[in-house]
């Protein structure tokens, strides 16, 4: 019998940069900001050298690049080589400027013109448009391409900005908190970048305490107080106090950063284990140390149920579980410990608030009338109570819940949800959408089923949007009103990374093609140029989503999971 | 957000109160018209012709979607009580009693064929689709022909490895004498339609009669062939429910149009001769 044999996947069998040599590592070894890393205190399986060559590369930017924008997804980090950049801090530019797409809502007049403007013909691109807004710049490294600006001088007279020079380090926040970036850098001058990706900047994190140090203490101090600001149990407290919980909180990493990768594959295993293959945050029944923070991703609320968990609900970035737990053990309630037991639902960085800080700063509160006290604590008390409606349900009540978890469809903030039940599969929704889209429907009226509900592969919009990472041209985006994930079709460059990174399916790559129906092609290869497509939940049309609006059986909704409970009395009809 | 399955009863109610008495109104407007001498089918013709071209308009309304001329639920609500009040506004103009002209014989035969098909097609579009989604399978209607020519492969190629490894041809040639029939293409239409189970009985039944003729490696295909034939079944029934769905349409839209037609035509006759 002929064994297949294969030599074992390794970490860095595809590096992040193509072209990094010994040489670039040796050199990368002198700057300063890395020769102080202590190579000795890393392991031998994952060595300074080796994160250098595998997580890191050497990025060149032209003058008026861009090198990251404001509200752009990113999984790594810079530090600045050589040249100048300027950060924008305020007006902050136009999205035309940054690649984005403008969003207009048709007139009454445009919207009717679509009845007979409608083409015939799919994907049909009117090719001059692209030239008018010649924004992209190719560069060498494959499937890479930067946005320029094209009048620096004019951006640097109309906006504040500041410097970054020579060992500047920027990104590492969003980076690791996959949160969006909160400005736009540019190349003041030709510059050399060493671009690390999030995994390698985890290892520096890690095994270096000035990095560690570095990160933790610009997190702190840039992003820890506006998020704790922000969570309603903290909101009352004055500047000192608040200060004095971030300077306590302890940061915390579950599961994967780029679960979407393995998504597919764990989708295709049973999944009878759910919650059991997951990393545990806290389990049910444990000591209640701290209250728990969601930062980044997603945690599912479990409880255990016969041999198996019993999945409640999830926890979102600004959600936090333990408040309740803590204040009873405060008060004296013996054997309090946690009611649910919390897990990485993919990846969760979690925020742990420790039990002595919370009780000098809330729970020695919690008793007086002070403003902003009661609200806090009226909605801690709701809070406990919903959950507990949780625990209560039957497990017929949650399995929509449990399903959509399963599935991650909770990252979806405007999943399409079909009720089968209604549906009369006429095709209304997709022939609306099309109508709405110049003859292209921009979803599948086919998908995930349960019960009677389908997840029909349209693009949720999702709250932790994996396909806007990596991007070279920041065509797909978040739009800033509305917050739908859109494609900026003109600045598109077709290299399906954002269709490739969905773990959903819901994005399209498509060729195009000119008036008269012929593919337009590259002319180095005769390639079809492609580009990427999905739905934009119709952000131009003045009804709204189409499909929704179009469906004369009320069976399509767009719905966030978590804010979803099921009406089942109104069924009759 | 709560989801709300369907047309909130109230509103449902609603429009069919609001039908009632708009009914009841037209009736006592009629009746004062009779009683001073009037031609009361003046009155109820002019307002029958009215609810006709409003409901008819759902059918402009699907096509400009987006427009913001309501959600297409609400336009589908309006159509099906408009739909029901014109039966009684039909009645009311013609006094309850057929015309005695053809075109008016003519007229009322596609009225009450065209308000069927409406009343058909409405039951259907209730019960079908949780038919369908109780069916375990979910297949688009454009893709049924792939479906299906995927499966009789699958089982041709079992049907072949079973005579290559057991060296027996006895799956292959009841295959060829039977259940080939079966895959060529969708079987069993209308009891798909009214829902009996001859289908699955058919295709059990032609597994048990071969069974008895096969060693344990032959079944183990035969088991297999079956499962495909069960999902070919499935496959089969969401082809009947679905091909009514769609296709009724191409019998209410053309019969409503061909209606309207008329209605303009009489109008016409009307206005010209009586008017």
């Amino acid at each position: 019998m002929t064994v297949t044999t294969q030599v074992r996947p390794q970490r860095w069998d595809q590096p992040f940069g193509l072209f990094m040599t010994d040489q670039d590592v040796e050199r990368l070894l002198t700057v300063p900001e890395i020769s102080a890393i202590e190579e000795s205190k890393f392991p031998t399986h994952c060595p300074l050298k080796g994160i250098l060559k595998n997580d890191a590369r050497i990025v060149k930017y032209s003058a008026g690049d861009i090198v990251i924008r404001e509200g752009d997804y990113g999984n790594s980090a810079f530090l600045v080589l050589d040249g100048s950049l300027k950060v924008v801090l305020f007006p902050g530019l136009p999205g035309e400027m940054l690649g984005r797409r403008t969003i207009r809502k048709k007139s009454l007049w445009q919207a009717l013109k679509q009845l007979w403007n409608q083409r015939k013909i799919p994907e049909v691109r009117d090719v001059k448009r692209y030239g008018l807004q010649a924004l992209v710049r190719e560069t060498n490294d494959l499937g890479a391409a930067h946005v320029f600006l094209q009048d620096v001088p004019a951006i640097l007279d109309k906006n504040k900005t500041a410097s970054l020079g020579k060992g500047a380090l920027f990104g590492e926040l969003a980076a690791l908190g996959r949160t969006p970036r909160t400005a736009t850098i540019f190349a003041e001058t030709d510059a050399e970048l060493l671009e690390i990706r999030w995994q390698g900047l985890r290892e520096f994190r890690k095994y270096d305490q000035g990095w560690r140090r570095l990160i933790d203490k610009r997190y702190r101090a840039n992003a820890l107080n506006a998020h704790l600001r922000a969570t309603s149990i903290f909101s009352h407290l004055n500047d000192e106090d608040l200060q004095e919980v971030a300077d306590a909180t302890l940061f915390e990493t579950y599961g994967k950063f780029d679960w979407h990768l393995t998504y597919n594959k764990l989708q295709a295993q049973d999944k009878t284990q759910g919650a059991k293959d997951e990393p545990v945050i806290v389990h049910q029944g444990a000591y209640a140390d701290g209250i728990l923070m969601v930062r980044g991703g997603f945690a599912r609320v479990s409880i255990d149920r016969g041999n198996g968990q019993q999945t409640l609900t999830y926890l979102g970035a600004g959600d936090f579980y333990g408040a309740d737990e803590l204040f009873r053990a405060w008060q004296g309630d013996t054997n309090v410990g946690m009611r649910v037991t919390l897990t990485a639902l993919g990846y969760a960085e979690m925020l742990r608030v420790p039990s002595k800080i919370v009780e000098k700063h809330l729970f020695a509160h919690w008793s007086s009338k002070r403003d902003g006290v009661r609200e806090v604590v009226a909605q801690t008390s709701a809070e406990s109570r919903r959950l507990q409606d949780f625990i209560d349900r039957t497990l017929t009540d949650g399995a929509l819940m449990e399903w959509a978890v399963e599935d991650r469809f909770v990252n979806g903030t405007q999943a399409m949800l079909i009720n089968l039940d209604r549906c009369v599969r006429c095709d209304d929704c997709v022939r609306a959408c099309s109508a709405a889209h110049d003859g292209n429907p921009r979803f599948i009226r086919h998908g995930k089923t349960f019960e009677n509900w389908m997840v029909a592969n349209a693009c949720m919009h999702c709250a932790d949007p994996v396909c806007m990472i990596g991007c070279p041209t920041g065509a797909i985006h978040r739009s800033m009103s509305g917050g739908m994930v859109i494609i900026n079709d003109d600045t598109c460059i077709g290299c399906e990374t954002c269709a490739n990174s969905c773990p959903y399916s819901n994005i399209r790559m498509v060729s195009i093609r000119d008036e008269a129906g012929q593919f337009i092609t590259d002319p180095q290869n005769q390639k079809p140029i492609l580009k990427a497509t999905k739905c934009d939940l119709c952000a131009d049309q003045i009804s709204g989503p189409a499909c929704v609006f179009a469906c004369p059986h009320d069976a399509m909704r767009r719905v966030d999971f978590r804010e979803t409970e099921l009406d089942e009395n109104t069924s009759r009809f | 957000m709560k989801i709300h399955q369907g047309f909130s009863p109230a509103r449902v109610w609603g429009y069919l109160g609001f039908a009632a008495l708009f009914f009841l109104v037209t009736w006592a407007w009629t009746i004062q018209i009779d009683r001073a001498l009037g031609i009361p089918a003046f009155a109820s013709g002019c307002v029958l012709f009215g609810i006709l071209v409003f409901i008819a308009l759902f059918s402009m309304r699907k096509r400009l979607s987006f427009l913001p001329l309501a959600p297409a639920s609400r336009w589908f609500l309006l159509h099906s009580v408009g739909g029901f009040l014109v039966l009684f506004l039909f009645w009311l103009h013609t006094d309850g009693v057929g015309p005695k002209g053809f075109y008016g014989q003519l007229l009322t035969v596609l009225f009450y064929i065209t308000s069927l098909s409406g009343m058909a097609g409405l039951v259907m579009e209730k019960f079908y689709p949780r038919q369908l989604t109780c069916s375990g399978a979910e297949v688009i209607y454009e893709r049924i022909p792939g479906e299906l020519a995927e499966i009789r492969e699958q089982v041709e190629s079992q049907v072949l490895n079973c005579t290559e490894e057991t060296g027996s041809s006895t799956l292959a040639e009841h295959y060829l004498e039977t259940l080939k029939w079966y895959f060529q293409k969708p079987r069993f239409f209308m009891s798909n339609i009214f829902g009996s189970h001859l289908s699955q009985h058919w295709v059990r039944q032609q597994c048990m009669i071969l069974e008895r003729f096969l060693d344990e490696k032959e079944r183990a295909y035969l088991d297999r062939v079956y499962i495909l034939a069960e999902k070919k079944r499935k496959i089969d029934f969401h082809y009947a429910l679905q091909t009514l769905l769609k296709t009724w349409l191409l019998v209410h839209i053309p019969l409503a149009g061909a209606v309207m037609a008329m209605v303009f035509w009489h109008l016409i006759l009307i206005l010209v001769f009586f008017v």
